[in-house]
């Protein structure tokens, strides 16, 4: 039985809980007892999805260094081959991904090259929608994890997403994932308390959203029993990230704390089994060798920090990371030295139970379509993998008839 | 639901920021046409917005280097400029006497969604506005001419960077996706093409001025939508808005704004055809007179700053006057909508993903916040007998649920509760 002892629940939150505690404190003495009462049971996969919003530019991520043409086609925003963190004889890191390579050294983690879905789209929004959707095909309103939510018993709990704005991907037909803010929680009492949940019910006459609107009510007082403490912490202020370079395409810019804020939750059990975080910035039409770099370093440190973080419960056998972003970007850089948008880029699957290496076919620089990266790997053979793998759940009803697989679990 | 009522309730709601106290009654008893005549007529003075004083914007200049003793003065400056025009703005939102003229500016904000998170200048931000405001409901060709000329946006599209010798798809891209003629309208061929002949524009960062260096500009001929021709700016802008694909478009964001975020526009909307003539005020009249406005399945999410806004009107606050304003702002930053900073270029997010768990904590306390500065007159006035049924004439809602009333009936004898329980209603977020 995994037994998060109460002691073991403070000690784990309570640094968060101390610094917000101008405002008003639920007990902790009593939080504690909510998560231990319903903790996920032991055991239990957790997939964490790390979105990195503005189309990641996959070329300079997971680099051909011996390709003369990676070199000659972007000469400015090339990095020199020294620089970087070679994989095997072909392909290397960007030079600041030493936390994800550390990792991969260790086996951990598996690089699933040329990653897209049939004719590319090079719009942000529709080919995020794409990817958050699972239909590149036609456009649909769910998403594809909050599909897989529809067919669980319905818990606010179940899957959530760091920040105030639920992503599509968690959105189903019947039920959604919760978002969490970081930080500055108030949560009503008294009085108040009992009226916004007399408001919050479900009210026969309600209308679609009317009804959301109760729901998102109802969901606070659900949530804020168990994850009271860790939102109490104060708003963490965004790192100086390079968002004025890649900013305009969406996303959050804390990563590392909403990896830590995940941790901590993880480790204090709660019954979560997917979480959703996020990073924005990689839209970098200009001077993006900088710029990447550091959105780079930043999810490749706090990814390690948060593997790290996990070292030190019962949980680290049950995680698996995937990061992914809407597109890869031009081969050839532009005048401003960066790159407009592309097609096809790699995707990271991390954790213990990874095979690690590379999965899928390395685009061709020879073989370009219409200067673009080839589509090698579609996304849809990831999802499926780890719907069935880790979320223990048929692939088929949240992505219909599917059979592409890529495996890149240990058959434990 | 009494359809006259939903009628009236969504002229106030989405062709303005909501009423202040005792206009709901009085337009029910004009009748829906008077009020939509009201709602649609530019009235010569605007006595509620005319008192607002224009913020004191200025060119600030190059940005001095870090650490030295400059920046911090330009960084007061800077925050200083930026804080005034947003409290400018959102003064003029919540005292105007004719809401759909901030409320259509509103709308193209979203539309030509610019950051002044990446221009990190107030002054362009603030002539962009300018702009937005002066096309507001003017010529659609005229507006995207001078959105092309606009510093702002072809800063935060790098504009500024697209030459010749290695064009910028940024701008080009987002032109025909996002502002003029929507996605999918075109192919990946056009985009390269359209780049090409958007290069060559230069902006001076910190003021928006916007200049053209004729020799970093490619003046070859380019195929764009099947027509081979030597394009500029202003040709690019009256070449794509004639399309026919551009009155469907704008016709679709204003669906998507004003009616629905969730259902599609139909074939009949009668803004689409009333656009043919690029005038925006006419596609703005003909949707508000379409059958959808007395269609209840049609209903959308307050995004946070028309929530805020109509809240102020409510409780008869002026923003700028809200103790403090950097609390103001990060209760808007904690919804997550701050004007003059969208999030992306493809503006602010609408319906289901305003209703997380997270935005009802944020609302709950941004209301307690608000209410606090309120003398809550309108609604003391109510008779507590029937405070409850007439609350929703002082906030012009359809009706109140039952399940709300309850929770209003429990609050009597606390009337700022009550304020709040009914600004955080399910009623009150969604214009039904």
């Amino acid at each position: 039985m995994d037994t998060v002892s109460r002691r073991k629940f403070l000690k784990l939150t309570s640094g968060a809980a101390i610094v917000g505690a101008t405002s008003n404190l639920l007990s902790l003495d009593q939080i504690a007892e909510a998560a231990i009462n319903r903790a996920l049971a032991p055991d239990t996969p957790i997939l964490v999805v790390v979105t990195l919003y503005g189309g990641n530019d996959g070329l300079n991520t997971v680099i051909p260094f011996k390709d003369p043409i990676y070199f000659s086609s972007r000469p400015e925003i090339s990095y020199k081959a020294e620089t970087m963190l070679p994989l095997d004889a072909d392909l290397a890191l960007n030079p600041s991904m030493t936390g994800i390579k550390m990792l991969w050294d260790l086996g951990k983690v598996a690089i699933i090259r040329g990653v897209g879905y049939p004719k590319p789209d090079l719009s942000h929004f529709s080919s995020m929608a794409k990817w958050q959707t699972a239909s590149p095909d036609r456009h649909i309103n769910s998403g594809w994890l909050g599909r897989w939510l529809d067919s669980q018993s319905e818990d606010p709990m179940l899957a959530i997403s760091l920040g105030s704005v639920l992503p599509p991907m968690l959105a189903g037909t019947k039920l959604s994932g919760s978002a969490l803010p970081l930080g500055g929680l108030v949560i009503p009492r008294g009085a108040l308390a009992t009226q916004c949940i007399q408001l919050s019910k479900s009210a026969r006459a309600d209308s679609k959203l009317m009804a959301a609107a109760a729901t998102s009510m109802r969901n606070l007082f659900n949530l804020s029993t168990s994850i009271t403490p860790i939102l109490k912490s104060p708003a963490p202020v965004a790192p100086d990230l390079p968002t004025v370079n890649g900013g305009n395409a969406g996303g959050d810019s804390n990563l590392t704390q909403q990896l830590d804020v995940v941790a901590k939750l993880i480790a204090a059990g709660s019954p979560t089994k997917v979480w959703s975080v996020s990073l924005g910035g990689f839209d970098t039409h200009a001077n993006e060798a900088n710029a990447q770099a550091e959105l780079l370093g930043v999810v490749s440190q706090s990814l390690a920090r948060f593997m790290n973080q996990l070292k030190s419960t019962t949980r680290l056998n049950d995680v698996t990371v995937m990061v992914y972003s809407e597109f890869g970007r031009r081969v050839k850089g532009n005048a401003s030295q960066g790159t407009d948008h592309g097609t096809a880029g790699p995707m990271f699957v991390i954790g213990e139970k990874i095979k690690g290496g590379f999965y899928g076919d390395q685009p061709s620089l020879s073989k370009l379509v219409n200067g673009d990266l080839a589509v090698t790997t579609d996304f849809r053979d990831v999802y499926a993998t780890v719907l069935e793998s880790i979320l223990k759940s048929p692939a088929e009803q949240t992505l219909g008839k599917w059979a592409g697989r890529t495996n890149f679990l240990t058959s434990a | 639901m009494n359809i006259k009522r939903l009628e009236t309730s969504r002229l106030f709601h989405r062709f303005g920021f909501g009423p202040r106290p005792g206009e709901y009654v009085q337009a029910l008893k004009d009748g829906v046409e008077a009020t939509r005549t009201k709602f649609l007529t530019v009235p010569a003075i605007d006595a509620g917005a005319s008192g607002i004083k224009e913020p004191d914007i200025t060119d600030l200049g190059k940005r001095p280097e870090p650490n030295t003793p400059q920046i911090v003065e330009f960084a007061i400056a800077m925050r200083y400029q930026s804080e005034q025009m947003g409290l400018w703005w959102l003064d003029r939102m919540a005292l105007s006497d004719h809401g759909l003229t901030e409320r259509m500016v509103w709308f193209w904000h979203g539309h030509w969604a610019t950051s002044i998170q990446k221009l990190n200048y107030a002054l362009p931000m603030f002539n962009q506005n300018k702009v937005l405001r002066a096309n507001s409901l003017g010529n659609f060709y005229t507006m995207t001419k001078a959105m092309l000329n606009d510093g702002a946006l072809q800063f935060w599209l790098d504009g500024q960077d697209s030459t010749f010798k290695a064009p910028n798809e940024n701008l080009g891209r987002e032109l025909m996706e996002l502002f003029v003629l929507g996605v999918n309208r075109y192919s990946e061929d056009d985009v390269k093409a359209i780049a090409r002949a958007l290069t060559g524009y230069q902006v001076v960062r910190s003021s928006g001025l916007v200049s053209i260096n004729q020799k970093r500009r490619d003046t070859n001929p380019v195929t764009l939508l099947g027509t081979t021709a030597v394009f500029t700016g202003d040709s690019i802008a009256d070449f794509l808005v004639a399309r026919n694909d551009c009155a469907v478009f704008i016709a679709e964001r204003l669906w998507y704004r004003f009616i629905s975020s969730s259902e599609v526009m139909p074939d009949g909307f009668a803004a689409k055809t009333a656009f043919a003539d690029r005038t925006i005020n006419n596609a703005v009249i003909a949707m508000a007179s379409d059958s959808a406005m007395s269609n209840p399945q049609y209903e959308l999410v307050k995004s946070p700053v028309e929530w805020f806004i109509s809240a102020c009107r409510a409780l008869e606050l002026t923003p700028s006057k809200l103790a403090t304003p950097g609390q103001l702002m990060s209760y808007l930053d904690k919804l997550n909508q701050i004007p003059f900073a969208p999030p992306n270029v493809g503006g602010w997010p609408a319906g289901e993903a305003w209703l997380s768990s997270a935005t009802a904590q944020y609302r709950i306390s941004f209301a307690a916040w608000l209410i606090k500065q309120s003398n809550l007159n309108a609604l003391l006035s109510i008779p507590i007998e029937s405070r409850v049924r007439d609350s929703a004439d002082w906030l012009a809602l359809p009706e109140w649920s039952a399940r709300t009333q309850s929770s209003l009936r429990a609050s009597l004898d606390d009337p700022a509760q009550f304020a709040l329980l009914a600004l955080c209603s399910p009623e009150y977020i969604v214009s039904a």
